[in-house]
């Protein structure tokens, strides 16, 4: 093998794995522990190409391409720019955190549910890889399938309607990307995207970008979201909020603001009012939420909003931003579901009113979601902080009143975020919470202690990410011209 | 060849195939719905020799030959549906044989 | 140089992580002693960077960088360190008086069973705090400045089975967060002008920027010095602040956090010289809140409470100083308060201690008698706070005042307030000094100090300290060293700097910020002014004895003043009802009328209607047999005439 398949293997070794799992009847132990061991070999092989990764350079690295359906100029072309490589990365940590937990937990059916775990991580890091926009709806939609499964089966008790909603408004968007895409490649004829040319349609913009505001999700196509968040099995929502949801910030970056320059521009304004809109109504939500998931579910919502006015504003700061924020509220909201899942395990509610004073006698559990939470609300010093910043400060470039409500917001997550720790952790004991609500577990530990390890590595050093993700000084231009 | 003008034969198949459309629309005895069935074919049939005989092409009248054949078939189904509805003493009436709806 | 800048950061974050990791390994007082360790260590490092800046000729100072902490296109920020006359200065006070109180800690909080927790708060304060001084650009201020936040939220809330202290945690980062968010769009403003957020940098485009520009960043600096120092109006959390420790308090809500604003607007004068209209809102935020926290400090029957409103009111004093341009004396008036401030607050806690929990003054009688040590250094410290002299605060506070007569007709009024403002500190200082100390033991204090029974204490602190009341004397040696170290400093550090005769204070920090010419009295309007606030200091304690020596509480008229001030003005009430509840509300009317009818019910709204159009289809279906046979024929005819039409 050599160092340019390493994209592929990337993609192929989860699926593989999936597809071992289900045929061969192996035990529930070996089948964990096997899921386990594919997850971690992943995140090897990702920090294997982040090391070899050259980031002064720009284009496409590590690229493969191979013929598909060549009469329509459709190829499997995959590889990995800087601010995809950082993505990638994100889901490998995340999702081996997540098949973790649940070998910690012990699902039942565990082959079917391994299976469909790493089958969601080849699916999701192929949507990263893409170079082609074909491959890339495939693997988008292919995200899609495994989830339905996972929460229609692991989830709570309104499992049932949350996946129904959450795959019939993602696949209302997604076919209107399959029009804009297929009327894109039959009209410039490729379906690269690399290669293809922009083009100035406002129409195939829309359909991209409809596909993409549901995923993310923005306001107000985010009715998906709570019932989604709360009826999944924590480690599926840690995965649907932390990775699924940069999916959808990820496609505004590398396919609709490259290819629609003109459109992007247009509806520039637009969009960033919905950016900020998700992001006071989800602040706003989040301050009156009723449960640790709701909490956490429209903060996501404000963070999405967060992302996507740092892409759009269209400054330096912003797509440096935007970019180190997805890393960072990734692996936030990563460890914050897996920790609501470890209260929620003990206390068998996620509900505030019926929590509270669990920091007596649990210091593992109150520091780590004390840490985890100041992180959240984006403590000056912390690495959301810094794509927070950096976010804002280019939004104010474009216009004032972007900074000014995000300013709002940082005021409105410090009153959400201690609401919620205080919820849990302090004043009096809550119904709830027994004395058999023991402390994290080491097994538990091992599991969020490393995610929240990355973050403050990544909080003393934020200008790993920021200056390493488009290559040379300026992300506009390097937008501009493709990033090629 | 002399004889009344293919108007009139059309004419009269005309008037059969409306005749027998307008009882496959309008009765309600399936044995009535099935009658008018045959009349309408046979309709078809006249136009079809006439036809035939006017453009001097044998094909017309062959065809019509099938026609009777595929008639005898439907009508033995027919009428054996009819029998089965008999046996189980349903209704022999079309509008109460409504079950195969949304 | 640097590396003792380096050591003094670093030194409490690594006791922190140390306390942290070791976690129920070691036992609770070496968390103490491993926190106070640290921090002085820190103060080791402060030491030496000083000596080594003076060492240095023209006392520029330095800047050190580890690594490029933040970077986007031209944009970058570095993980950088400043030593200069100004930081090193507050490098100094912060890990000094901050080891102190530390110390003190140990002996505090012997007991509780949260001790490490609480030890490892502590370092990870002193390290933020130090970061805010001595970060070498604005964006490395700003983290300090957030970090000191949580660090003020995390120990306000240390007993976070008391409902109270929550709420009062999370006002305080709340507010905060307020301040913090006008400072960020301050910076953003520096950003977008000059691409760059180092000192130098800002300090040239200051002069570049438009009047309302300038003004702007100059506001939002303000805002966020406004909130940490709680001035008016963003005071209201500090009195809450009080649930915390007292060593909470005397370190946090004394002598370092609070004082950051000053240090703020000393760091940050030259945006501020270009902004002198914000400069001299700041004066008068300062003036305003001098005198009104004055005023509401004389009703307040809780000790903690009567020396967090004096705190208040000093850095009113403080914030006075700077913003008419004479920074060197706000910071010496910040140092010296430092001293003394702790001091109070350190000796209040020796009561409150010996006391098992109680604070409300009117209980307390005669604990003089009991704790001598403890009433002398008190009294050395309300002396220092009144500005009598020769204690320290005589000479600091005094120059504040006078320097105001520069200014014009405000200049007066400023002067007027600073004067009156002492008058007020007599009258409350020695309310408190009059009901608590001199006198016969009240039945509470004898029982404290004559019991020996542990079921006796009364429950106004739940948990810490002792449970039981201290056989002890006064306390143990951690809390009676510190407290003697403070007293002495509390008297001797004024003769630092007698303004009119010799000024080593101001002329060390000139490199890092030079008073400016309008706010250096003339010796005569020094004189004057010494003899005038401490004329009104006197008269303060005279009345204060009038009222209040034996034991008597004479209590004045005015009941509806009085009880305005005993709601502090009702601003607590009024930003309930402007900022809490709308916001609550909206939040809920957002959710019950919009986001569960509209936003939620689309996607099943969507699902019926599709079900709804399937039903109208299935209409179709009818059963009957003529339907079909009709739409069958209808079907065909059509067909054919189009047939035949087009054809």
């Amino acid at each position: 093998m050599t160092i340019s398949t390493v994209t592929s293997v990337l993609v192929w070794l989860p699926i593989a794995s999936a597809l071992a799992i289900w045929v061969l009847p192996l035990s529930r132990y070996a089948t964990g522990s096997l899921a386990v061991l594919v997850s971690l070999v992943e995140v090897g092989f990702w920090i294997e190409q982040a090391a070899r990764f050259d980031f002064t350079r720009s284009g496409l690295q590590f690229s493969e391409r191979a013929g598909w359906i060549s009469d329509l100029h459709v190829s499997y072309h995959v590889g990995e720019y800087g601010f995809s490589l950082w993505l990638v990365g994100l889901t490998v940590v995340v999702m081996a955190a997540a098949i973790s937990y649940g070998f910690w937990v012990g699902r039942d059916r565990p082959r079917a549910y391994f299976g469909l775990m790493l089958f969601l991580t080849g699916a999701t890091v192929g949507v990263f890889v893409s170079q082609d926009l074909l491959l890339f709806y495939a693997f988008f939609e292919a995200m899609l399938i495994p989830l339905y499964v996972l929460i229609g089966v692991w989830g709570g008790a309104g499992r049932l309607g949350a996946t129904l909603k959450f795959v019939i408004y993602t696949m209302a968007g997604s076919l209107f990307m399959l029009a804009a895409l297929v009327v894109y490649g039959i009209h410039t004829g490729t379906f690269d995207l690399v290669d293809g040319p922009t083009s100035p349609s406002r129409w195939l913009f829309l359909g991209f970008m409809f596909a993409f505001v549901i995923k993310a999700p923005l306001f107000p196509f985010h009715g998906w979201l709570p019932d989604s968040y709360r009826e999944a099995p924590p480690e599926v929502t840690a995965v649907l909020s932390g990775v699924i949801a940069k999916a959808g910030v990820y496609g505004m970056l590398r396919i609709a603001l490259p290819l629609f320059p003109g459109p992007a521009s247009y509806y520039r304004t637009t969009v960033l009012a919905l950016a900020a809109a998700a992001l006071v109504y989800g602040s706003l939500l989040a301050f009156r939420s009723k449960d640790i998931r709701g909490v956490v579910a429209y903060s996501s919502l404000a963070q999405s909003g967060l992302i996507a006015l740092g892409l759009f504003s269209g400054t330096n700061l912003g797509f440096d931003g935007a970019v180190l924020q997805m890393v960072a509220h990734g692996l936030v909201s990563a460890s914050l579901f897996l920790i609501a899942g470890a209260v929620e395990r003990r206390t068998t509610t996620g509900e505030l009113r019926l929590l509270g004073g669990m920091a007596r006698g649990r210091p593992a559990l109150a520091t780590l979601l004390l840490a985890v939470g100041v992180i959240s609300l984006a403590v000056p010093g912390s690495a959301a902080f810094a794509g927070e910043f950096l976010i804002l400060a280019g939004a104010f470039q474009r216009a004032w009143w972007w900074a000014a409500i995000g300013a709002g917001a940082i005021v409105l997550a410090a009153m959400y975020m201690l609401r919620l720790i205080s919820a849990v952790l302090h004043e009096a004991r809550g119904s709830t919470v027994g004395d058999e609500a023991l402390d994290l577990r080491p097994g538990e530990l091992a599991l969020v202690v490393p995610l929240v390890g990355v973050l403050l590595a990544l909080s003393a050093w934020p200008a790993g990410i920021s200056h390493h993700s488009f290559a040379g000084k300026s992300p506009t231009n390097s937008v501009q011209g493709r990033f090629k | 060849m002399t004889g009344p003008g293919i108007v009139w034969y059309l004419g009269v198949a005309a008037f059969l195939f409306g005749t027998g459309a307008l009882g496959v629309l309008l009765r309600r005895n399936v044995l009535i719905v099935l009658l008018s069935l045959e009349i309408m074919l046979n309709g078809a049939n006249l136009a079809l020799i006439a036809f035939s005989r006017h453009v001097h092409n044998g094909a017309g009248q062959i065809f019509a030959l099938s026609v009777m054949a595929v008639a005898a078939a439907e009508v033995c189904v027919g009428l054996g549906l009819v029998v089965a509805l008999h046996r189980r003493r349903l209704d022999l009436d079309v509008d109460a044989l409504s079950e195969l709806r949304g | 140089m640097t590396g003792g800048a380096w050591l003094c950061l670093l030194a409490p974050l690594a006791g922190t992580i140390a306390i942290l990791l070791a976690g129920t390994r070691i036992p609770r007082q070496a968390a103490g002693w491993i926190s106070t360790a640290s921090v002085f260590a820190a103060f080791g490092g402060a030491v030496w960077a000083f000596f080594s800046l003076r060492a240095q000729s023209g006392h520029d100072g330095e800047i050190t960088t580890a690594w490029t902490w933040l970077e986007s296109g031209s944009f970058s920020a570095g993980l950088q360190l400043l030593v200069d006359p100004l930081s090193s200065l507050m490098m100094l006070i912060v890990s000094g008086v901050g080891a102190l109180i530390v110390l003190y800690s140990i002996g505090y909080m012997h007991g509780d069973e949260e001790e490490r927790r609480y030890f490892a708060y502590m370092s990870l304060f002193v390290f933020s705090m130090l970061l805010l001084v001595e970060g070498g650009n604005l964006l490395l201020l700003l983290v300090g400045w957030g970090l000191v936040g949580l660090s003020s939220y995390l120990l306000i809330g240390f007993w976070h089975e008391r409902p109270t202290a929550i709420q009062a945690a999370k006002k305080a980062f709340v507010m905060n967060a307020f301040g913090d968010a006008t400072m960020a769009l301050a910076l953003f403003v520096l950003i977008a002008h000059s691409g760059s957020l180092s000192f130098a940098t800002s300090f040239a485009t200051a002069g570049h920027l438009s009047q309302t520009t300038v003004d702007l960043v100059a506001l939002g600096l303000l805002g966020g010095a406004a909130a940490k120092s709680a001035q008016i109006p963003l005071h209201t959390w500090l009195p809450d602040a009080m649930e915390g420790p007292t060593p909470v308090s005397a370190l946090i809500h004394a002598a370092t956090m609070v004082t950051a604003g000053v240090y703020l607007i000393a760091r940050t004068h030259p945006i501020f010289e270009q902004a002198r209209t914000i400069e001299l809102i700041a004066a008068g935020t300062g003036a305003l809140t001098l005198v009104v926290a004055g005023l509401v400090a004389l009703v307040q029957t809780d000790i903690k409470r009567v020396i967090a409103y004096s705190t208040m009111s000093q850095i009113g004093y403080m914030f006075l100083g700077a913003g008419v341009g004479a920074y060197a004396n706000g910071m010496f008036h910040l140092m010296t308060h430092a001293f003394f401030k702790a001091l109070l607050f350190m000796a209040a806690g020796a009561v409150i201690h010996a006391l098992a929990g109680e604070q409300d003054i009117r209980q307390m009688r005669g604990v003089g008698a009991l704790m001598p040590f403890t009433k002398w250094c008190f009294l050395a410290g309300a002396l220092a706070l009144v500005g009598v002299p020769p204690f320290s605060g005589f000479f600091s506070k005094d120059s504040i005042v006078a320097a105001t007569l520069g200014l014009g007709w405000y200049g007066w009024i400023f002067w007027a307030c600073g004067v009156a403002g002492a008058f007020l500190t007599g009258v409350y200082t020695f309310r408190l000094w009059f009901l608590v100390f001199p006198g016969e033991p009240s039945e509470l204090v004898r029982r404290a100090f004559g019991s020996h029974e542990a079921g006796d204490e009364q429950d106004a602190e739940p948990r810490g300290h002792g449970s039981e009341p201290h056989h002890d004397g006064e306390g143990p040696w951690t809390m009676l060293l510190p407290i003697g170290i403070l007293a002495v400093l509390a008297t001797v550090a004024g003769w630092l700097q007698w303004s009119p005769k010799w000024h080593p204070f101001t002329t060390w920090l000139e490199p890092a910020a030079r008073t400016l010419a309008i706010a250096e009295p003339t010796s005569t309007q020094e004189y004057v002014t010494s003899a005038v606030t401490v004329a009104a200091g006197l008269a303060g304690i005279a009345v204060a004895w009038a009222m209040y020596a034996g034991g008597r509480i004479a209590v004045p008229g005015a009941p509806a003043v009085r009880r305005a001030l005993e709601h502090k003005l009702y601003f607590d009430e009024l930003y309930d009802a402007v900022f809490f509840r709308p916001a609550a509300a909206l939040a809920n009317w957002t959710r019950t009328e919009f986001e569960e009818p509209a936003v939620l019910q689309t996607g099943p709204d969507l699902g019926q209607t599709a079900l709804d159009a399937g039903g109208l289809v299935r209409r179709l279906q009818t059963g009957l047999l003529r339907t079909y046979v009709f739409f069958l024929a209808s079907g065909a005819a059509v067909i054919a005439v189009v047939f035949l039409l087009v054809r």
